[in-house]
């Protein structure tokens, strides 16, 4: 039975079904349940924009605060997966990364690897991405192409409250370490997502929108701004296919390259910086393995090289909006030799 | 012996964590060996019958660390008391967080009150024992009045105090003590009153004789530290003196000591009339305005007009002589299970021991 | 260790800017307060409001070849070290006149000429940067001195720990001032800090670690002064442990359900600007009308300032791309 609730209400409810059907999983991170030796409440915060809340009181001792000591527990959730816990751990702001980063991707990411495939990491790293909130330069970052970048790591970005959870109870029950992004503009919105528990696999794009004419491949709150330009290009009588890759790492990459072969035109929209990103991956693919297909070069519409900016008018001009997408759509349709 | 054999603990967890630490080479006291002389004593008591121990609770790790101790604490390591934390009074982590601690203890009838600080923590102590015996143990970077003991030493001392075994009225005595007084406000020290010419409390140390105007002192020893000893080296007091002395201070006096007044700092000071201070005689303060310090914390601000005053009294906390204790129990036999103590040879009083010593040991 | 110190009172003009330091930040920081909740001011904010003796306790003792970092809490350092109010303001409106010329925000206002190295966003982001400055006085001979701010939070973090160990290693012109305000967002620092004084860790650092009164302007001016001299005479590094509390909540819009009543109690009986005017006026150093006449200064600025950064101009399309790089 489906409902509407939230994106984060969503991952709320991963979380509260995995930990009731399996006690190993653990929730950890700063403010996880907020108020730690605080006097007035315990579960004051519930995670800084709610998402764990409720969690402390419904699996006592299940659900601990940390100091922000990045580097100190997220290095203690990557051991406590090897000796046999599923610890989902909260790295609060991907931007912080750099606090703790060795612990992900010289550790975790490579025992099993180094250890001759002997060592099980089954360790899950949520973490809030994205721009939109005005948070500036330093809380506003989308860095999973440089996860995805890495072997041995799994990346997995969620769309809506529906695959949030579905793709959380994966990530929870899959046994590599997988870092698990949120984007911070979509916890509050709202989508069916059934009752029951289910998995949604990795490595499986959704293609949300079906049409003939370009093809739109993206992730993450960029599935929605696509969305919004294929409304309007419909108008115009330009049929969009928008492909939500779901997953960076593994990537679907049958989806994508069947619908460039359909459609011959390709644009890539990805919130994150262009240099070495999402966007010129899956463009390389495409011209790659599709290149007899493509009837006009690839366009990408990303956020440009520069850091966040803070301001209200710059922040808006930073992030690919349906506009700028909708103008990328028309140039590789009207492309002509 | 009536009632039960009560000790109140106190420990200041701010005590060695001031200034000094950067204008001196004051020594470093951590926590945990605060904690460790606390778990010590414990053992002591515990030898000796002490039933209920009253713990001050502090945020600085000390309480902490010693209900930790208690949760690991193994029938082997000796037999404690029954160990109370006082708490349900909010800690604001000022002295007033001893005074409140030390007056519950005394309401619940503690016997001996021991506290674990320097001489600012054994001043605060000794404002709100009243009547019951403290025995101040040395911590803390100031050290003119608690005096330095190994703490299984005093809690056997403290114990043996409070379980009666030794009466109290042959071990302790009373500790001379300066009362300033500044308007309507009052505030007592057990070594030293200095006047300053500072114009704010800041950060409560004194270590720049150079700012001195007056000192007062109850004793003055050649070997403490501290201001008093500024006239420890030119004309000594001893604590069981029944008169104080004072002196007037400036650099350019004629008569210079190198004085140790705090750990690390020898520094030269000018001092010029010494007399002496008799109890109950005030001595008016000659500054118009500054800040007066006792035990060396700047504590009293003073505008003029307002003439501060210093008179010496003899009626000051009593404290536990320690090495008069274990020598009475040596004495009694009172460390020495088995003997039979009814009817022994013996000078002074002979208290029944308590029965739960006896039962520990046959 | 030196033995016997230049001591010198504060002067009447040095009280007078210590007040009027303190008043700037804690108007400034109402007035955020206020305008925050209009939804005018983009993203987030962080006040320093009842701090104000820590930020300028400390700066007093600093000139401009000093630097210091910053926290996310970093409205008060900046006044504190200089950085203009005006352009702070504009900054924290996204206007092309702030600070940053709206690309940096409350969370990373900076002033380079002054020595602010900036507030940071990220906790612990600060201490290394000192470490950095500190040697390059070292080695240039400057003389100057690098002060480390960060909260009880950021005492946790290992590149604090790092930087207090190689601060000594070095034997850097260094100081460390943990802000301990008693929450680290919501967790209380007396759960969070394992020793529970922050003062304590400077022990295994081997410099000396020093708890200061943060209510009290006169204990935070005092502990500094040592603390710098020290520093800037080759004495090495050391930490002071600031205690109070803060004001308002971790940012605007905190609700602080994991809070008693310790701010009602600072506001009556500890704040520190009370504190200040009354020791100042009991001893005579300043009378009440001096006081005021800084208060009605101070009120002007801050009207100007937010008037001024209202109406100041958003930036522009071509200064998305710019300075990223001197040359690219």
């Amino acid at each position: 039975m489906a409902r509407n609730i939230t994106y984060r209400e969503a991952i709320n409810e991963a979380l509260a079904q995995e930990m009731e059907r399996d006690d190993s999983v653990i929730v950890m991170g700063e403010d996880n349940a907020g108020g730690a030796g605080s006097p007035g409440e315990d579960d004051a915060w519930g995670g800084v924009l709610g998402v764990t809340k409720g969690l402390y009181r419904k699996f006592p001792g299940r659900v601990l605060d940390t100091p922000i000591s990045e580097s100190a527990f997220i290095g203690a959730a990557i051991g406590a997966a090897t000796a046999g816990l599923r610890p989902v751990a909260e790295l609060m702001f991907v931007d912080f990364m750099g606090v703790c980063l060795d612990q992900i991707y010289n550790q975790a990411a490579k025992f099993r690897y180094m250890f001759g495939g002997k060592a099980v990491t089954p360790v899950v790293i949520r973490t809030m991405y994205g721009a939109g909130l005005r948070a500036a330069a330093q809380h506003s970052q989308c860095l999973y192409p440089v996860f995805t970048h890495i072997p041995g790591l799994k990346v997995v970005a969620p769309s809506t409250p529906y695959d949030a959870k579905g793709l959380l109870i994966q990530a929870i029950r899959d046994d590599d370490p997988v870092m698990f992004f949120e984007h911070k503009a979509l916890y509050d919105l709202s989508g069916p997502v059934p009752e029951e528990s289910y998995a949604i696999p990795f490595g499986e794009a959704n293609v949300v929108r079906e049409g003939g004419d370009v093809t739109i491949v993206t992730l993450g709150r960029m599935v929605h701004h696509s969305l919004e330009a294929a409304g309007e290009l419909a108008g115009a009588g330009i049929e969009c296919e928008v492909i939500d890759l779901r997953t960076t790492s593994p990537l679907d990459e049958d989806t994508i390259l069947e619908s460039v072969e359909n459609t011959g035109r390709l644009v890539v929209v990805d919130e994150a910086n262009p240099r070495c990103s999402l966007a010129t991956d899956i463009s390389a693919l495409a011209a790659q393995k599709a290149f007899g297909s493509l009837r006009a070069p690839i366009e990408l519409v990303t956020a440009p090289h520069t850091p966040v900016p803070f301001s209200n008018v710059l922040e808006d001009m930073y992030i690919p909006d349906p506009q700028r997408i909708g103008n990328a759509v028309k140039t590789v349709a009207e492309w002509a030799r | 012996m009536v009632g039960d054999a009560i000790v109140g603990v106190t420990a200041n967890p701010l005590s060695g964590r001031d200034i000094r630490r950067l204008v001196t080479q004051a020594s470093v006291f951590p926590m945990a060996e605060k904690a460790n002389m606390i778990q010590r004593m414990l053992t002591a008591f515990g030898a000796v019958g002490v039933q209920r121990v009253l713990l001050s609770t502090d945020l600085g790790g000390i309480s902490a660390a010693v209900l930790r101790a208690i949760g690991r604490h193994r029938d082997r390591d000796g037999i404690w008391p029954d160990v109370e934390f006082l708490e349900g009074q909010p800690i604001r982590q000022t002295a007033q967080d001893t005074i409140d601690a030390v007056r519950r203890m005394v309401a619940a009838g503690a016997k001996v009150i021991v506290c674990l600080g320097g001489d600012g923590t054994a001043r605060v102590t000794a404002s709100a024992v009243g009547e019951v015996p403290m025995l101040p143990l040395s911590t803390g970077t100031n050290n003119a009045f608690p005096v330095v003991r190994e703490a299984t030493i005093a809690g056997l001392a403290a114990g043996l105090v409070a379980t009666g075994a030794v009466p109290a009225a042959d071990v302790t005595s009373s500790a001379k003590v300066l009362e300033v007084r500044v308007g309507d406000r009052t505030e007592t020290a057990l070594v030293d009153v200095a006047v300053c010419t500072e114009r704010h409390v800041g950060s409560r140390a004194v270590w720049e004789p150079t700012t001195l105007t007056q000192l007062f002192c109850t004793f003055a020893e050649p070997e403490a530290i501290g201001l008093s000893s500024i006239l420890g080296q030119l004309s000594p007091v001893a604590r069981a003196d029944p008169n104080g002395i004072t002196a007037r201070l400036a650099p350019s006096a004629a008569r210079q000591v190198l004085a140790p007044i705090a750990p690390g700092l020898i520094a030269p000071v000018g001092v010029a009339e010494i007399e002496p201070m008799r109890p109950g005689d005030t001595h008016a303060v000659d500054a118009t305005a500054g800040v007066i310090a006792v035990d060396g914390e700047r504590e009293l601000t003073f505008e003029p007009g307002q003439r501060p005053e210093v008179r010496l009294r003899g009626d000051g906390p009593r404290c536990v002589d320690v090495p008069a204790v274990l020598a009475a129990s040596a004495r009694l036999g009172l460390l020495q299970p088995g003997r039979r103590l009814a009817g022994s040879a013996g000078p002074g009083h002979m208290p029944p021991t308590s029965p739960s010593t006896l039962r520990r040991y046959t | 260790m030196t033995g016997t110190q230049e001591h010198t009172a504060l002067t009447r003009d040095q009280l007078l800017n210590a007040y009027r330091t303190m008043r700037t930040i804690r108007e400034f920081e109402e007035r955020v307060h206020k305008e925050f909740a209009t939804g005018e001011i983009p993203g987030f904010v962080h006040l320093y409001a009842g701090e104000e003796a820590s930020a300028v306790g400390i700066c007093s003792n600093l000139n401009d070849r000093d630097s210091i970092a910053s926290t996310h809490r970093g409205h008060g350092h900046c006044i504190a070290k200089g950085v203009d109010v005006a352009e702070m303001m504009a900054e924290i409106y996204g206007r092309q006149t702030g600070s940053c010329h709206g690309k940096g925000g409350s969370m990373h206002i900076a002033d380079l000429s002054k020595g602010m190295l900036g507030a940071n966003g990220i906790v612990g982001g600060g201490p290394p940067l000192i470490c950095g400055t500190a040697l390059a006085a070292k080695l240039k001979g400057t003389g100057g001195v690098s002060v480390a701010f960060f909260g009880d939070g950021a005492s946790n973090q290992g590149t604090t720990l790092e930087s207090m160990n190689l601060a000594t290693v070095w034997n850097l012109p260094a100081v460390f001032v943990a802000e301990n305000n008693g929450y680290a967002e919501t967790t209380s620092s007396s759960w969070s800090v394992a020793s529970d004084n922050i003062a304590d860790r400077a022990d295994a650092f081997g410099m000396p670690g020093v708890i200061v009164d943060g209510f009290d302007f006169f204990a935070v001016h005092e502990a500094a002064s040592q603390a710098i001299s020290r520093a800037r005479e080759g004495g090495g590094p050391s930490l002071l442990e600031i205690k109070f509390t803060r004001y308002y909540g971790h940012f605007e819009g905190d609700q602080q359900t994991y809070r008693a009543d310790e701010v009602e109690h600072a506001r009556a009986e500890l704040d520190c600007l009370n504190r200040f005017v009354g020791r100042v006026t009991q001893t005579g150093q300043l009378t009440r009308d001096d006081l005021a006449a800084v208060d009605t200064e101070v009120s002007a600025l801050i009207d100007r300032a937010v008037g001024e950064a209202k109406a100041a101009p958003l930036p522009t399309a071509a200064d998305l791309l710019t300075d990223v790089y001197v040359r690219y």
